[in-house]
Parts: C-alpha cells; sequence; structure tokens
C-alpha cells in the first residue's frame, strides 16, 4: 500500500471510529443494540450536504446540524422502546427505514453531490499541505477530541448513573436513576455522533447518498469487537481507544482483503467480508479458539 | 415515616393465573422504627416491601412516605428517600462500576452530581473509613471493580452503600438469604449497627422466624396476602419461634405448608 493509500484509509478509519465510539456508548454502555445508525449516518450526510449545497450554510454549522439530526433519530428510537415498550432492535429498525424516506425527502433525490461547494476539508487548505494529509490529520485531532469528550461524560455523575443503567438497571433505579430517561439521552447522543461521522464521510467523499448507512451498524460493532478482542478494554479510557483502533483495523483488513487480487475480492464484497470479519471476532471472542466451536459434544 | 392505607395488588388480573397478591395492607412504620416481615412463599411479603419501593403498582390503596404521598411516584423519584438491600448480592451494586464509583452512585441518590465528576473530593477518604469497618480490607481496592468481589464482600458493600447520603428508610429483602452462615451473621450484624447508628427506618424481610424475632424491634406475619400479625415490646420479647408457629397455626386453622420458615 501506497502512503497515499494508507491515509486515505486512517482518514475513513478515523470517521467510522467516530460511529464506533457511538457503538460502544449504545451496545456496550447503555446495553441497547441500536440499529438506528444506519438511518441516521445518511441522515448525517444528507442534512448537511443540503444545508450546504442548497441553503448556502457555513460546512462548519451545517456539520453540527447534521450531529442535532442525528441526536433526533436516536432519541426517537429510545422513546419508541421506553415510552411504548417497542423491542429496541425493532424500533432502531422502524426508525432507521423511515430514515430511508426521509433522507430522500431531505435531498430531494437519492443523492447530492458536493461539488463547487465549500467544505469543512476546503477551510483546512489555509494549512498549505495536501488535503491527503490534513484530511487525516484534522479527522484524528475530531476523533481524539471526542475520545476525550466522551471518556470525560462518563466518568461525571451523569455518566456512571448511564453506566449503571446500563449494567445494572434495577439497581441504578434503586439510586435514583431515571433509566428511562438515561436512554434517550444516551441512544440521542450515540446517534449525534453517528450523522457527525456521516455528515464528515459525506464531505470527504464528495457526496450525500441515501444508500450509504447500509452496513453501518455492522462496521461500528465490528470496530468495537475487533477493539476490544486484541487491546486491554478495563477501563474506559482504554475501551474508548480500542475502539478506534478497532475501526482504523478493520479498514485496513478490508483495503487489504480488497487490495490482494489473489483473492478475487471486489469492491462490491466489502459487506460480505465485513460480516465474515464480524462472525470470526464474535466467534473467537466466546470461544478463545475456532477448533473448539467445531468440536462436537464440547458446546455450552 | 411510612404508611400504607387498604393496599390492594393483584396479579395477571382477568387471567386464569390471577393472584391476589395483598388484600387490604394497612401498615404504619413509625420514624425510626426496625420491623421485620415473616411469612410463606407468596404471602405478600416481598410484594409488600415492592409495594413500598414503587417496584409494584397498587391496584387500590394509597402508599405515603415521610409524610408524601408516593403512589403514583416511579422508582426512581422514590428512590431519593430509601434505599433498598436485594436478596441477589449482585444486585445491590453495579459490577462494571469500581467500588468508589459505586459510592458515588449511592452518594448521587440524595445528592446529584450532574456533569460535575462522579468522584468527589473527600469522596474516596470517606468511603474507605466506611469499608474499613469491615475489615476485608476493601479499603485498598477502590478503583477494583465491583465484579471482582465476593457475593458476601458485595452484600456488605450494598449495605454501606445503601446507608450513603441522607437516606431515611432502609428496605431489605431477605439480604442475607443468598449468602452462607457466617457471611449471613456478619452482614446481620452490621445491618443491626448501622440502622442504630443511623437511627434508619428499616424494613427487613426474611424467611428466618429467628431472625425476624431477635432483629428490630417490631415482628409482623404475612399470610395469604393479610397481615396476620403484629408484636412488639414486651409481647415479642418473650416470644419463640414455637410460640410463633403455634399462634400462626392457630390463627389460620390450618398447617404452615412451607416447612422453610420452620428453618433458621
Amino acid at each position: 500500500m501506497s502512503l497515499y493509500e494508507i491515509l486515505g484509509t486512517l482518514e475513513t478509519g478515523f470517521i467510522y471510529g467516530i460511529v464506533a465510539l457511538g457503538a460502544f456508548l449504545t451496545f456496550r454502555i447503555l446495553d441497547f443494540p441500536d440499529l438506528t445508525v444506519e438511518g441516521s449516518f445518511p441522515l448525517g450526510a444528507a442534512v448537511a450536504a443540503t444545508l450546504m449545497v442548497s441553503a448556502g450554510w457555513n460546512p462548519w454549522i451545517a456539520t453540527i446540524c447534521a450531529g442535532l439530526a442525528g441526536f433526533v433519530a436516536g432519541f426517537m428510537t429510545a422513546l419508541l422502546n421506553v415510552r411504548f415498550r417497542i423491542l429496541h432492535i425493532l424500533a432502531g429498525i422502524l426508525i432507521a427505514i423511515s430514515l430511508y424516506s426521509i433522507n430522500l425527502r431531505i435531498m430531494s433525490g437519492p443523492n447530492k453531490p458536493l461539488l463547487m461547494v465549500d467544505t469543512v476539508f476546503t477551510y483546512l487548505e489555509v494549512f498549505g499541505i495536501p488535503g491527503y494529509i490534513i484530511n487525516a490529520i484534522f479527522l484524528g485531532v475530531v476523533i481524539i477530541l471526542i475520545k476525550f469528550a466522551l471518556d470525560a461524560f462518563l466518568a461525571t455523575g451523569y455518566g456512571i448513573s448511564m453506566r449503571a443503567a446500563g449494567s445494572n438497571p434495577a439497581m441504578a433505579e434503586a439510586n435514583g436513576v431515571n433509566v428511562g430517561k438515561m436512554k434517550l439521552v444516551g441512544v440521542g447522543f450515540a446517534n449525534g455522533l453517528t450523522a457527525l461521522a456521516g455528515a464528515l464521510f459525506a464531505q470527504s467523499f464528495g457526496a450525500a447518498d441515501a444508500y450509504m448507512g447500509i452496513g453501518v451498524i455492522i462496521i461500528g460493532l465490528a470496530s468495537v469487537i475487533v477493539g476490544m478482542s486484541i487491546m486491554p478494554s478495563g477501563s474506559i479510557f482504554l475501551a474508548t481507544i480500542a475502539c478506534i483502533v478497532g475501526a482504523i483495523l478493520y479498514r485496513l483488513a478490508v483495503a487489504l482483503a480488497l487490495n490482494a487480487d489473489f483473492i478475487g475480492l471486489q469492491a462490491s464484497d466489502v459487506q460480505l467480508v465485513t460480516a465474515l470479519l464480524v462472525i470470526i471476532a464474535l466467534i473467537l471472542q466466546q470461544s478463545g479458539n475456532l477448533r473448539s466451536i467445531f468440536r462436537r459434544g464440547n458446546k455450552r | 415515616m411510612i404508611r400504607l392505607n387498604d393496599i390492594h395488588v393483584t396479579f395477571n388480573k382477568g387471567t386464569p393465573l390471577e393472584t391476589r397478591a395483598l388484600r387490604g395492607v394497612d401498615l404504619e412504620v413509625p420514624e425510626g422504627q426496625f420491623l421485620t416481615i415473616i411469612g410463606s412463599n407468596g404471602a405478600g411479603k416481598s410484594t409488600c416491601l415492592n409495594v413500598i419501593a414503587g417496584l409494584t403498582k397498587v391496584e387500590s390503596g394509597s402508599t405515603e412516605i415521610d409524610g408524601k404521598i408516593v403512589t403514583d411516584w416511579p422508582v426512581h423519584k422514590r428512590s431519593r428517600m430509601l434505599s433498598r438491600v436485594f436478596q441477589d448480592p449482585k444486585m445491590g451494586t453495579c459490577e462494571d462500576l469500581s467500588i468508589i464509583e459505586n459510592f458515588s452512585l449511592a452518594h448521587g441518590r440524595t445528592n446529584p452530581r450532574g456533569l460535575r465528576f462522579a468522584v468527589a473530593s473527600g469522596m474516596r477518604e470517606e468511603a474507605a473509613e466506611r469499608l474499613k469497618v469491615l475489615g476485608l480490607g476493601l479499603e485498598n481496592r477502590l478503583d477494583d471493580k465491583v465484579g471482582l468481589l465476593s457475593g458476601g464482600q458485595r452484600q456488605a458493600v450494598s449495605l454501606l452503600m445503601a446507608a450513603t447520603g441522607d437516606t431515611k428508610v432502609l428496605l431489605l429483602d431477605e439480604h442475607t438469604a443468598a449468602l452462607d452462615p457466617k457471611t449471613a451473621e456478619f452482614v446481620l450484624e452490621l445491618t443491626k449497627n448501622i440502622v442504630s447508628s443511623l437511627k434508619l427506618t428499616a424494613v427487613m424481610v426474611t424467611h428466618s422466624m429467628a431472625q425476624a424475632l431477635h432483629t428490630g424491634e417490631r415482628t409482623i406475619m404475612f399470610h395469604r396476602g393479610r397481615i396476620v400479625f403484629d408484636a412488639a415490646g414486651e409481647t415479642r420479647d418473650k416470644l419463640e419461634v414455637g410460640d410463633l408457629l403455634e399462634l400462626f397455626k392457630r390463627e389460620q386453622g390450618e398447617e404452615l405448608a412451607d416447612d422453610s420458615l420452620l428453618l433458621g
């Protein structure tokens, strides 16, 4: 791989790292398997692109608005679950499906190219460093800031309440924690991050697309699982690092698999490769090694 | 401090499984009293505790705690006034949080810390001091995850947590039942010390008649959703497990179906 390719992989890895931090918050902290991200990732892209192209907004403000839109989407999913007792997975699918139509409405079409408009990356040109380098550096800084903000939040009174709400809801309630409220805020927050990632992805990629959310949930989850299975994740500080490293490794693995011509994979196989990666990581996590899975009479 | 007025609770209403768990329970626990509740399985003792805690919705009747009508309050709101220790040691503490974070969470029950750092200055010293009393060496393990502790240790920590902050009422749901006899004894002594030193109003549900009679200062017995027996003061001091069984048989005119009451 060339430096150009490696930096490109890092760029995407950092963006997916933001998704991974969101997945960490829902899956690991809140114990809320949230599928909304399939819709909130393209939602962030659609909102940012439309505000920038059609409304001529400043890209920074458009990106922040994208994050807010994602928060609302996640909040709605948690509301369906908390208030109306709809199963969390189903609630996420319902919101993601409805977001598909909403995204088409927002963009008035299946995609929105970001041609001839300023993106947040345009602002980085003042540094006079080639785009493929400064973009990766910028996204690296962004994700590290988000990581530290998340770490700090999870160490506040509100943060440990959220951790307790996911880990032991009955105990959390007995200690005055409003578990439902924690889910609303936490899932909202996670989708805000995902939409932010979607907005950045669209600007890095050059277009927003209604289909770009497909597989995002698995990418986020893959990053969390891969990161946590190869790195120590005993504390929140380490766990969030593991998520980011997982996202980068995941991107590297996919890039290598697709680049290695002898395997004969095409770009369109990326979802299959991702799913296989997650399945293998999950099985390894449970058993420690692959062989025991296939041994008979040794089931847990 | 706690007042239940004509509480009725029915589970699975309108189905073949309909169970009338509480049938007109009136109970008043004055401030500072340590009440113990006994009864066989399904008698309604745990349901009664859950009604006080807010886990179980009442069909009719009202619940009052510290002069406030709390009948419609959710669990987390009531938790500002009362703390609980569960039967399962895993339930009372959060295993993914460290000991000090658990303490901070318990502290937040009465004084929520919001977006300030959870572990306030002075909190570590305070927690260490309380943990030292246990003699388990936990004061040196403040940053260990609670999941690493044994059941007895976790239950002791739960108790200390329940006594953190400005709690007024302590609810104990068979909190020694899942422990080995020696640890159970230790946790029970700790309970007595905490309740008397902090002058808490406490309600303890237990399966053991001996434990019920020798702990606290008043004992009530549930049977089929009603309070069938209520003793305090001298009357209670003279009672022994055998008397209680006799009394129970006479009042109900039937044999006790549940042998577990005889044990202990």
